[in-house]
Parts: structure tokens; C-alpha cells; sequence
């Protein structure tokens, strides 16, 4: 194992709140900050929202009244990085942090396996879609064609968009209904949304804007049965009826990924996973932070990395007050 | 390990390599098989893997496009000891032979085994009435090492068991095993010894049952010639045997729904624990899983007959999961569950391991009501077979000489002995400290050694087992499309066309 290296602040996560974090951080000049990201490029969620011609613009900034694609808000915030001058290790895999001795432990092709020690450590590690197991009103098979949202926004940037005679949404919020105005920009049958709420968990002018007010829904599905041997076609709703389904999309409904957090025996509510952070985003171990949707929620990426100069702030605060002590 | 049998895939469609395809049946032997088993679930494998060591000609066929697709891969992973088994009868002798066979061979085969031990508990007195019964049957049933537990001991040893607790017993061998690994072992071994292993290969009818070379059709029109035919279809086995006129018998699948949870709530547990069982049920288990999970299960929901594919989960089985598991182990409340599952038993209304040599015609071998202990039993039920194979259909065993018993050192799952601990490893391969699955800490390295692996697995499914890559607590929210990329960059198939569990589960359906 290579010799444990040190640095100032490590930055778990290179979405907008973990570029945040970094940038905000690097104008206070508290010293090296790195950023370990687990994939090959920096921007996280939004970078997978591709600009594709007759597609729906899906990120909003309702701050200044823009819509833009979620690709073109990873790219400007992939390009404060190097100006900030803040070290981005990619393809670099946390596998454990060690809260009392301030140490992450990381695996990397090319640095192998590495312990880093840190004056201070913010988890930006963002959130995840919730499983068919963890919503537990999603029962019956385990067939193909059954995606996160996340999965075929990466098939399609792969390949191309896979059409669906009779695609179905399983979740109303914010997420799944930008992915039905992607599936339908990309000639899709209409989606049908199903989910266990009442009505939609989506705010209504995001419902206006995706244009998805009167297109089949179904709600009060307080389980929903998926059919099919190895691909769906397929899903029983509780009042007995059969939606036909080519393509099923497991949507939205986030969770945070605090998985770090939860294993090292730092301070994390387990119904909801949101790491517990007093007022300054200080986890249950001083000088341990979280910054963007690991905190819980469906923000979007402007609010998550104005959300990590609000943490850097703080971090920064953090290290002077302990640098002062010593 | 260098394959001497031959390994094709019956795969309509662009999923797989032309080289694996099997096109037509003049790839195979032109002489027959001695034997041809029908059905790779554990049981099947292990047969193959025991027939392998003899110089014999054998060909195992699946329908799946996978070994231990059915029932070998919807149980609850644990080796029993037999300790409540019904005393004399055939099941329970071959649990306890091959119960205390598994420490030994799950190190040759490299398959990760880890006799934890189980606690079975009474909750009230009427249960713990029951505990000095089941102490009794334990013993008549040779497993000498149990042990009666008062209720400060159990506390001792499994501090989160519910206060009320009444005893115990301790039964010391009960082991918990990688239930993947074990089918694959089997025909990684027997493919190296000579055995061909075909499939997505469905047998649908035999054209002269009677002859002493019978032929053995598939729904695609592919033949195959061989002497004596061992049905270990499992749940399929009914309609197997009515294409050579088996004797009656029905198989009632009995469906056991299971939940996983995450690696968080492992530590709630150190051993397999059991509820007193009813005339009915074994009742709902919480156990450890060998990948550091808690799993709790099974439900025993008795099917309809002819329903031999639905494992599918149901809000009322996986509340009674909850509600059973939460009796054993109060502390599991709120704990985060990753995955719900379903497996199938094979159970037969005719008895349990019921197996009849010369079927309706000579050479003809229906094994078939292995229930739940298929997994525990399957290399003593494969020796067993082969005597009866010996004596009643006149199969000849004669060892050979340079017949491997096992699989190499490198077998060993990268998710058992982690690849990037070792800085040596990662320096030749740096891929293997490119981490593709982050729940699991799987590597690129890991996957592509799985396609590279003996029985060439080329669905996501098949290559899931095989790393944990998508088993993880985000069920491939994060690595999925990722798996498939290396999977098609690897192979130069398209990556819409790759497989969840075989043709028809395409990532993108055919336009």
C-alpha cells in the first residue's frame, strides 16, 4: 500500500455540490483541496442530461429565468476546476473513511490503493433512486428492460434513445417527469406515470413545462406488480387492471447516498439515510461535512453547488478556528 | 483451467460470439454420450462434475443461459447439518454425508463457505417445550455436536435475540455458502474433464425412448444421441418426463420469498437464526449471507401444479418475511432492505429425492422432489447416483487418472479476496483498481475475468453472480450500464443487444 498522503480538504464526489465545495474552497486558499471522483469525468448527474437536437431542455435555473441542458451546466462547472486550482483524482473509489482519524481509503488504476489524511472531509456524494425493494410497493418479477432513469440516460448517450412502444414511469416527481419529455423527444410512445401518492410530486409549473398534463396517469398505487419472464410486458395495478409495459423506469424518488457515512458509524437517520448535520453541515464527527443531495431532497445541480459554497464557507471557518488552536 | 469438454450456446439472436454458437448438431460428438443430463441446476452440476472423473462421454444441457438459473439460485444459501431432518429417510442420510463433505470441498472447488453455526430459538414455552424434541431428533439423526442453550446463554451469544427469549439450540455446523459459486464450481470442473456443457438448449421430446441410443430433440431442432438420459430438470422435470413416459408423479413448486439486507445490518447477527418449526413450515429464517448481508426468508407458499415459473414476490409474502424475521431479530426494524427475491422448491407430491432408474424404458433416470436441500445434498446425492447409476444401468466408472477435483487458486471470487489489496496485482493490472460497481467494490479487471472465465458467461445475470457487480445495495443504479459497456467492448457485441438472462431480455428490443 502506497504511504498515506495528506492534504488539506478532501472533497468525496465531483457533482456540483463536490465542485462547489472544491471552488469555494480554492478562493479562500485553505491549501490543496482534492476531489476524489469514482467515474472518469467531473459533473455528475446533470452531465448525463445530453443536448441532443429536439430534445427538451431539462435543467432549470429558475434563479435567472434560463433553461438549459443539464450537460452544458456540467461543462461550465467542470471548467471552474482547473482555474481554482484544485486537484481532481478521477476514476478514484472511496471504499472506507475512518471519522476519528480523519483518513479515507481509496483505489485508483493508477495510484492502486491509497490512504489520504485530511484536515477536514465533505461527503458530496449525492443520492441515488430509491430501489423497486427499498419503495416496497414495487413487487412480482425481476425481468429485463427494468432501468433507473439514470440507466437509460447512460444507454442512450451510449447508443441511441430505446424506443418503447408503451414505455411506464414508476414515480411522479421532478425526475421522472423531465424523463418523459426526453422519452417523448426521442419518438417514444407516450409514458404512462404510475406512483403510490395521491397526485404528482412534481410542482406545477414543472409539470407545465413538460408539457405532461393530461397524459395517462395513475396514482394510489400502493402496489404494483411487475410481469414478464425475461423482459417486462407488463404491470398489475391494485385495482386489478394490466398496464402494458416494454419498458419499465424506475424513477426519481432519491435517496442519499450515505452509505460512507452510515458504515463508519457516523451519525445517519436510517428511515431517510440523510447524514445528521448541525447548522454549519459539521456531521456527528468535527471537521466531517456534507454538502448537495447526500443532505436529502431532489435539488437541482445550481442549487447543490451554490449549496457547496455555502459548505465551503463553512469548512472553511472550521479550519481556521483549529489551525488558530494549534 | 484448460477446457477439454465443449462449451456452445443454443443463442438465436446477436447476444454471443458466433464461435460459442452451437449451429447445427454436427459440432457435437458424432458417437453418443454414455450420459446426458438434462438440467445444470446444483444437482445437475454435481453429477457432472462426479461423472467427469470417470472415463465417460457426458453432456449437460440447460435451457437457461446459465447454470443454476432455477431453484439453485432462489434459496437461502445455507449447508445444513440435517440435525431436523426426518430420521431414516434417504434425504436426511444424504444431508448428513454431504454435510460433513462441504468444509473440505468448498476449498477445492474455491467456492466461499463459512460454517457460522446456527441458533435455533424458542420464543414462548410451548416452543421451548419443544427444544428437548428436536435435541432428541438431532441425535438419531447423527448430528452428535448440538447443544441446548438456557435463555442468559443465548443473550451471550447472540446479544440482539429478542428478550423474551425462552432457550436454544446451538448447532455448531450449520454453514452459510456462496450458492452461485457452487453450481458454477461444479461445471467449471466437469467442462475441464471432458464434459460438454450446452446451453439455452430446451430438450422437448426423446425420439425412441426404447432404444438403447436414444435421441434427445430441442425446441430448435437440435439432436443429440445418448445411452442413458438423467433428468434433473427440477421444477421442469414433469414435462421432461413425459417426453419419455416417466412414471406418474406431480411437482407442487412450493414458492419462498426472500428480502436481503444491506451490509449495515450485519453486525445485528453472528449466526443463522432458526424459528422452532411447525408441522408445516421450517418457518422464516434470518441468516448472514457469505457476502456480509442479512438475508430473511423463506416464505412456503404451496402453487398451483403447472406454475413452475412464478417466482415472483407479493406484498402479503414479504410482509410475512418482515413480521417472521422481526420475531427472531426485533433490531432489524427500519433496517435498510436492498433487494426482495423468489425462489421455486421443487416439491413432489409423490415424496421428497424421488429418483426411479430405468423410467418407463431402460436408461431413462428421473431425479426429481429435491426440495430445499439440493444445494446442502448435491455431492452426496451425485455419489449416490452414480452407484445407482452402476447398478441399474449398467454404467461403467472407471476413474480417470488425471481427472481434476477442483478449480485453481484464481477461481476464488475477487469480491472473497479483494484483487486491489494486493499492491503487486494492481501494478500488472490496473484495471483492477478501476472500480466499476461501487457498492460492491467490483473492478473492470474482475468482469472481464468472468468473461474469460471456463463456462464463458455472457449475460449481465450470469456475470452479476459471478462478481456481485449490480448486487449491491443500488442494484445497479450505478454500475449497470457501465458492466454492459465492458461486457460488449469485450466481446465486440452491440451493447444494445446484450442480455439480462438470455435472448428476449435485450438491453434494446429489436426494432
Amino acid at each position: 500500500m502506497n504511504p498515506g498522503e495528506r492534504a488539506a480538504v478532501v472533497v468525496i464526489g465531483a457533482g456540483p455540490a463536490g465542485v462547489g465545495v472544491a471552488v469555494g474552497l480554492a478562493r479562500r486558499g485553505v491549501g490543496r483541496v482534492v476531489v476524489a471522483e469514482r467515474r472518469q469525468s467531473v459533473g455528475g448527474v446533470p452531465a448525463l442530461y445530453r443536448k441532443e437536437s429536439g430534445d427538451v431542455p431539462t435543467f432549470l435555473l429558475w434563479t435567472r429565468g434560463r433553461v438549459l441542458f443539464g450537460e452544458q451546466l456540467a461543462e461550465r462547472l467542470a471548467g471552474k476546476l482547473p482555474a481554482a486550482g484544485v486537484e481532481v483524482w478521477l476514476e478514484s473509489q472511496v471504499i472506507e473513511i475512518f471519522p476519528r482519524e480523519k483518513r479515507i481509503s481509496l483505489v485508483s488504476p493508477m495510484r492502486g490503493k491509497l490512504d489520504l489524511l485530511a484536515e477536514a472531509v465533505v461527503l458530496a456524494s449525492g443520492a441515488r433512486e430509491r430501489t423497486p425493494a427499498e419503495r416496497a410497493y414495487i413487487t412480482g418479477s425481476r425481468p429485463g428492460r427494468v432501468l433507473f432513469t439514470k440507466n437509460l440516460l447512460e444507454l442512450a448517450a451510449k447508443s441511441t434513445l430505446p424506443s418503447a412502444e408503451s414505455p411506464v414511469i414508476l414515480g411522479s416527481d421532478l425526475i421522472a417527469y423531465a424523463l418523459s419529455a426526453k422519452l417523448k423527444a426521442a419518438a417514444a410512445a407516450e409514458a404512462a406515470i404510475v406512483d403510490r401518492s395521491r397526485g404528482p410530486q412534481c410542482s406545477l409549473p414543472a409539470r407545465i413545462y413538460f408539457r405532461r398534463w393530461a397524459k395517462p396517469s395513475y396514482y394510489h398505487a400502493h402496489e404494483v406488480r411487475v410481469a414478464g419472464r425475461r423482459s417486462v410486458s407488463a404491470i398489475g395495478l391494485p385495482d386489478g387492471r394490466q398496464l402494458r409495459c416494454d419498458r419499465l423506469l424506475i424513477s426519481g424518488e432519491l435517496t442519499p447516498s450515505s452509505e460512507l457515512a452510515l458504515m463508519a458509524g457516523l451519525r445517519v437517520e436510517l428511515r431517510s439515510r440523510r447524514p445528521v448535520v448541525n447548522s454549519s453541515y459539521q456531521l456527528s464527527e468535527p471537521g466531517w461535512f456534507a454538502a448537495g443531495n447526500i443532505l436529502g431532497g431532489n435539488h437541482g445541480a445550481e442549487w447543490c453547488y451554490r449549496n457547496g459554497l455555502r459548505v465551503a464557507a463553512c469548512v472553511a471557518r472550521y479550519l481556521r478556528s483549529v489551525r488558530a488552536a494549534r | 483451467m484448460v477446457a477439454k469438454g465443449k462449451l456452445l450456446y443454443d443463442w438465436p439472436g446477436q447476444g454471443c460470439e458466433p464461435e460459442l454458437r452451437l449451429q447445427n448438431s454436427a459440432q457435437l460428438a458424432r458417437e453418443p454420450y454414455d450420459v446426458a443430463i438434462v438440467g445444470a441446476g446444483v444437482v445437475g452440476c454435481a453429477l457432472a462434475f462426479r461423472l467427469s472423473q470417470c472415463r465417460l462421454r457426458v453432456v449437460l444441457i440447460e435451457k437457461h443461459y446459465d447454470v443454476g438459473e432455477g431453484t439453485s439460485k432462489g434459496n437461502s444459501a445455507i449447508i445444513h447439518t440435517g440435525f431436523d431432518a426426518t430420521p431414516g429417510t434417504l434425504e436426511s442420510r444424504l444431508v448428513t454425508a454431504a454435510s460433513s463433505q462441504w468444509p473440505a470441498l468448498a476449498q477445492k472447488l474455491k467456492v466461499p463457505f463459512d460454517p457460522c453455526g446456527a441458533l435455533l430459538l424458542a420464543l414462548d414455552d410451548a416452543q421451548g417445550a419443544q427444544l428437548a424434541d428436536i435435541y432428541k431428533k438431532s441425535l438419531s439423526n447423527g448430528v452428535e455436536d448440538v447443544r441446548l442453550l438456557a435463555p442468559a446463554e443465548v443473550k451471550e451469544l447472540e446479544p440482539n435475540a429478542p428478550d423474551g427469549v425462552r432457550g436454544g439450540l446451538l448447532v455448531p455446523r450449520e454453514a452459510i455458502v456462496d450458492p452461485f459459486a457452487a453450481p458454477i464450481a461444479f461445471a467449471e470442473v466437469a467442462l475441464a474433464n471432458g464434459v460438454d456443457v450446452l446451453l439455452g438448449l430446451e430438450i422437448v421430446g426423446v425420439e425412441n425412448p426404447e432404444a438403447p441410443v436414444k435421441t434427445l430433440v430441442s425446441s430448435t431442432d437440435k439432436r443429440i444421441a445418448a445411452r442413458i438420459l438423467v433428468n434433473a430438470a427440477g421444477l421442469g422435470s414433469r414435462a421432461l418426463a413425459d417426453c419419455y413416459g416417466g412414471g406418474p408423479f406431480d411437482i407442487n413448486p412450493r414458492r419462498g420469498q426472500f428480502l436481503v439486507f444491506g451490509k449495515y445490518s450485519r453486525g445485528l447477527l453472528r449466526r443463522i437464526l432458526l424459528p422452532v418449526p411447525t408441522p408445516q413450515t421450517k418457518g422464516i429464517l434470518v441468516t448472514p449471507t457469505i457476502f456480509g448481508n442479512l438475508l430473511a426468508g423463506p416464505t412456503a407458499e404451496d402453487l398451483p401444479l403447472g406454475a413452475p415459473d412464478d417466482t415472483d414476490t407479493t406484498s402479503e409474502g414479504l410482509q410475512a418475511v418482515i413480521s417472521g424475521a422481526l420475531r427472531l431479530l426485533p433490531g432489524l426494524q427500519n433496517q435498510p432492505v436492498i433487494a426482495a427475491y423468489a425462489g421455486a422448491r421443487c416439491n413432489c407430491a409423490q415424496g421428497s429425492y424421488l429418483i426411479r432408474y430405468n423410467d418407463g424404458h431402460p436408461g431413462m433416470v428421473t431425479v426429481t422432489g429435491i426440495r430445499s436441500t439440493g444445494l446442502t445434498c448435491s455431492p452426496a446425492l451425485a455419489e449416490y447416483l452414480l452407484e445407482g447409476l452402476a447398478a441399474h444401468c449398467g454404467l461403467k466408472l472407471d476413474p480417470k487418472p488425471d481427472a481434476l477435483e477442483g478449480r485453481p487458486e484464481s477461481s476464488w471470487p475477487g469480491w472473497w479476496s479483494r484483487p486491489y489489496e494486493n499492491a503487486e496485482i494492481l501494478r500488472r493490472r490496473p484495471d483492477y483498481g478501476r472500480i466499476v460497481c461501487s457498492c460492491e467494490c467490483v473492478s473492470r479487471a474482475e468482469i472481464i475475468d468472468a468473461l474469460n472465465s471456463p463456462l464463458k458467461p455472457r449475460t449481465l445475470d450470469a456475470v452479476k453472480r459471478r462478481t456481485r457487480a449490480q448486487m449491491g445495495r443500488c442494484q445497479g443504479f450505478e454500475c449497470q450500464i457501465h458492466v454492459a459497456e465492458i461486457i460488449s467492448a469485450h466481446l465486440g457485441i452491440p451493447l444494445g443487444q446484450l442480455t439480462k438472462n438470455g435472448p428476449g431480455s435485450e438491453l434494446v428490443a429489436a426494432a
